[in-house]
């Protein structure tokens, strides 16, 4: 058990008598079994030729990036009062820049927030109000008391709804660190920046010629179904042309899938990333995709074992993962 | 962290345990930067981060062993990331995350009490200060009561810090003696010993007394020059001797001593060259000398109960004394072997004709033998031990303040060797009890203790020797200074007594026996290949061994000064003679000598030698001749006057033929 958590649990105590403290630290919530999201299709629409399909990366391998970018989050029930949890959560995120091919972290201090997330509306006014004045900050994790409301209301009184409302609260957190750290670095370094997933949540971010994001989920394929085969049929050292996406109220950015690794005899997801870069003059496409492919390419040694998602996560992600997990 | 001198000083690590590895009151562990200047052997201090009794702990430890390693669980992931191929390791775009973490040994507790385990905190490289206070030296390096004496300069991390080992652990009384190891050919332990006694003489304090060394020179020429200087010394060496405050200079006063050849011409040493005769004496022991000692030379076989009462009986009423019997012929005197000799022959006659088996309670048989095995001492020492009796020795009663005494036994067979072991510690210690010797303090050094006091074999008289000192010789001033190539095997007993150990280069099957069971792998490597001039030291005060560098000696390399002073070939009588007296007397000329000595038998001519380098008189010329026996004047011989022939017989005399 960490100390910052036996701190708020320590908090709470004071705050509210007898309460029933959770079991031990056990697994975060993050760990745990989640709804998941569906798998889905999405038709890109393709930037770079007229339709989706495998290219060779021309050229060997080259070294590039200046840094890695990643953020942890984790997140326990610290105490349940009338039912009702209140959710402890560390977030933090960190880029750690190479130097002499060795990986230290990037500025002062990483980027590390603690804190409580409760339902205001739920618990006594005298506990909000206390938990405020505490080291910690705390967040309104909604909720509105069942006395006559509607239907919607009762649901959201549910505590695995408490839950999944204050997780998405941490990873909004985590994703605004991270944000903050790349936002920093496209500010003040030239070097590409490699981040682990998307970049479209930030505009700054999204749009920044240092910045790459390395997306290793692929519950949403960008490739329409009669191309599939053409995805999954990438072999080593090649990629998809480039296509733009758009999600709504997200920044517009190029992406194109890579295969890392020979998945012959493995899941077709296997050994395959999906690059996110900012847009840039149509005819300027290929040369940057083709660059940076080979920027991600040379990224797949040191391999990132024992982490078991190995096939696709470079070695400065796991390395800012394993530094995160040290000082949170 | 600010430094004594306000500097801000950086931590080189962070104190680091786990459930598997914790930390205890006596070994914790740290990681440092990968390009930290740290390595066995450095010290380093840890300071808490929070108050124990109103006071941060401080925490000193000397590392005994270091691990590197990665994040990597398994070599194979190593191979497989770089699809089999060394070479494609090099361009791999990261480095691994790798370690560098040390286990610390503890040296010192500040406050002592109480005595916990060494918290988390950060860690410092030692400077001088943090030295002299992890391995205590504080306690005797005080202004008015400094014992200490340098025995060389810690090296760690940018710090050179001067060691001192404490002179009343050193040369007692609180503890005493010295071992020195290391395997042969590398000049550690020689060299140890004489850098050791150069600081002695410079640094121990007055207020503690005189001190001397008598060294046993065993091999070679490896003590025959600390008289000379060195040929050249490196301005590291120099530095580590301006560092440790002892001039770099060879030993102002050495008196080398060694036995005569079989043919007493010339001294049985490589120190033969004509320039070093000045300090160079004869080594010569009569009788008298001899006989308190027999039970050296003779074997176990030989002394039995009845042998060793006759031998008793001659040492104490024969020897040296006016011994009268009513069976014996005349009043005897004995003084030398050939008057011994000359005792047995008249009492074995005396007791041959009265036809008796025995003669005051010694049978006939017991006297033959003892008569046989004590007459031929002479021949099996020649050179050291004289049939006429007279003594060159040691300056018993006078040895002198910071002077080094070298007894030169390399070439002598090992009889000899073993009466001269004997009989100089036995003095040296006799004297010492009597506090007549001249100094306060002596330092024997032995080296191949393998050889003179091994952990088996027999009891020898030497070995007996040697174990009393290392025993009781510290409350006497009489220290031992040993040293060999294989500690395992030199006596327990001697070992154990020896407060101060040194380790130069060791053998790697010599550190692999148990009596370096408690040294760390990491420390037993290192000594393993330790570099000239290098020493691993073990002190009473020191919690944990310490590594040091020393200077090579100010003085002459015995294989140097075997060069620029080769050893004389045997002289003849005459130049020998010369030789000699020249010293005495630098106007001799071997013509001379040859004229003098012309006439006369080549025992005369050397006992008038000896006779006069006793006397160092004024008239060297008029005492030497002195002592020649007078010649009458030679005459020439005429025929006698013959006398008148008688009138011969007439030719036809039938009765003249």
């Amino acid at each position: 058990m960490d100390a910052s958590l036996r701190g708020a649990q320590r908090l709470l105590g004071e705050w509210i008598p007898h309460p029933r403290a959770a079991d031990g630290p056990g697994p975060t919530l993050e760990t745990l079994p989640a709804a998941l999201e569906s798998p889905r299709l999405v038709t890109p629409r393709a930037v770079e030729g007229p339709s989706l399909r495998a290219r060779r990366v021309p050229g060997d391998p080259r070294s590039t990036f200046g840094g890695f970018l990643d953020g942890t989050q984790a997140s326990r029930i610290v105490t349940y009062h009338d039912g009702v949890p209140i959710v402890f959560a560390t977030v933090a995120a960190v880029i750690r820049v190479r130097r002499d091919r060795r990986l230290a972290t990037y500025g002062q201090l990483p980027e590390i927030e603690r804190c409580l997330y409760v339902p205001r509306a739920l618990v006594p006014a005298r506990l909000w109000e206390a938990a405020t004045t505490g080291d910690y900050r705390v967040v309104d994790t909604g909720g509105e008391r069942g006395e006559g409301g509607v239907e919607e209301a009762a649901d959201s009184r549910h505590p695995s709804a408490l839950i999944e409302r204050a997780l998405q609260l941490v990873r909004g957190c985590r994703e605004r660190l991270e944000h903050t750290l790349a936002e920093r670095w496209c500010a003040t370094e030239r070097a590409p920046l490699y981040i682990d997933g998307g970049l479209t949540g930030s505009p700054r971010v999204a749009t920044a010629a240092c910045s790459v994001g390395v997306v290793k989920r692929h519950r949403t394929l960008y490739v329409a179904a009669d191309l599939m085969p053409v995805l999954t049929g990438l072999r080593p050292g090649e990629r998809t042309t480039a296509f733009r996406i758009a999600p709504a109220r997200r920044t517009a950015v190029t992406s194109w899938y890579l295969r890392l690794r020979d998945a012959r005899g493995r899941d077709p997801t296997w050994g395959l990333v999906r690059i996110e870069v900012a847009e840039s003059a149509p005819h300027d496409v290929t040369e940057r995709a083709d660059d940076v492919s080979r920027w991600v390419l040379a990224e797949t040694a040191p391999l990132a074992l024992p982490d078991p998602r190995w096939d696709t996560m470079a070695y400065g992600i796991r390395d800012c993962e394993e530094f995160l997990r040290a000082i949170t | 962290m600010n430094g004594r001198d306000g500097v801000v000083v950086s931590p080189i690590g962070r104190v680091v345990a786990t459930e598997r590895r914790p930390n205890t009151p006596h070994e914790f562990h740290f990681w440092t930067a990968l390009d930290a200047t740290v390595g066995i052997g450095t010290i380093v201090r840890v300071v808490g981060a929070h108050p124990v009794g109103g006071q941060l702990p401080t925490v000193y430890g000397v590392v005994v062993e270091g691990y590197s390693y990665t994040d990597l669980q398994s070599p194979l992931h190593d191979v497989l990331g770089h699809d089999g191929s060394p070479a494609r390791a090099a361009f791999a775009a990261t480095e691994r995350t790798e370690i560098r973490l040390y286990t610390a040994a503890v040296l010192r507790h500040v406050p002592e009490e109480p005595l916990q385990p060494v918290p988390m905190g950060e860690v410092f490289l030692a400077d001088d200060a943090d030295v002299a206070c992890a391995l205590r030296m504080d306690a005797y390096l005080r202004d008015g009561s400094n014992t200490g004496i340098p025995v060389g300069v810690y090296h760690a991390g940018g710090t050179d810090a001067p060691i001192y080992v404490d002179a009343d652990f050193l040369l007692g009384p609180e503890a005493a003696h010295v071992t020195v190891t290391g395997v042969s050919g590398l000049a550690t332990k020689t060299s140890a010993v004489e850098w050791l006694l150069a600081s002695i003489f410079t640094h121990f304090p007055a207020s503690k007394g005189t001190v001397a060394a008598v060294c046993f020179n065993v091999k070679g020429p490896d003590l025959c020059f600390l008289d000379q200087p060195a040929t050249e010394l490196s301005e590291s060496d120099l530095a580590l001797y301006a560092q440790l405050g002892v001039p770099p200079r060879p030993f102002a006063r050495v008196q080398y001593f060694a036995p005569y050849t079989a043919r007493g011409f010339a001294l049985n040493t490589l120190r033969t060259h004509e320039a070093l005769a000045h300090n160079t004496m004869p080594l010569v022991w009569g009788l008298q000398d001899v006989m308190e000692f027999a039970d050296v030379l003779l074997t176990r076989e030989d002394i039995d109960a009845k042998a060793d009462a006759l031998i008793d009986f001659i040492r104490e009423d024969v020897v040296g004394h006016r011994f009268t019997d009513d069976r014996l012929p005349r009043t005897y005197e004995v003084q030398s072997f050939s008057d011994l000799n000359a005792w047995f022959a008249d009492v074995l006659r005396t007791m041959e004709q009265s036809n008796v088996e025995s003669w005051r309670t010694h049978h006939i048989a017991t006297i033959r033998k003892i008569r046989n095995r004590l007459s031929n001492i002479a021949q099996r020492c020649a050179g050291l031990v004289t049939n006429d009796g007279i003594s060159r020795d040691l300056p018993w009663g006078s040895f002198a303040d910071r002077t080094v005494y070298v007894i030169d036994v390399a070439n002598l067979e090992e009889d000899a060797q073993d009466l001269i072991f004997a009989r100089v510690v036995s003095t040296l210690r006799k004297r010492l009890e009597q506090r007549d010797l001249g100094v306060d303090h002596v330092i024997v050094f032995v080296d191949e203790l393998n050889k003179y006091a091994p952990g088996d074999g027999p009891d020898t008289y030497v070995r007996k020797m040697l174990l009393d000192v290392a025993e009781r010789g510290r409350y006497l001033g009489l220290v031992l200074f040993g040293a060999q190539q294989f500690r395992s095997q030199v006596h327990r007993r001697l070992i154990g007594n020896a407060g101060t150990s040194l380790f130069g280069r060791m053998d790697g099957d010599e550190l692999a026996t148990p009596g370096y069971a408690v040294l760390s792998p990491a420390i037993k490597t290192k000594l393993a290949t330790l570099e000239k001039g290098q020493l691993m030291v073990r002190h009473p005060h020191f919690t944990q061994p310490v590594f040091v560098r020393f200077p090579r000696p100010a003085v002459l390399s015995g294989r140097e000064g075997a060069e620029r002073f080769p050893r004389s070939a045997e002289p003849s009588l005459e130049v020998a003679v010369t030789r000699s007296l020249r010293v005495l007397d630098p106007s001799i000329t071997l013509e001379w000598v040859k004229q003098v000595t012309g006439i006369y038998e080549p025992h005369e001519i050397l006992r008038a030698r000896t006779q006069t380098e006793l006397a160092r008189p004024n008239d060297v010329r008029a005492f030497f001749k002195s002592q020649f026996r007078a010649v009458v004047p030679g005459r020439t011989v005429t025929r006698p006057p013959v006398p008148p022939a008688l009138r011969s017989a007439p030719v036809d005399d039938p009765y003249g033929t």
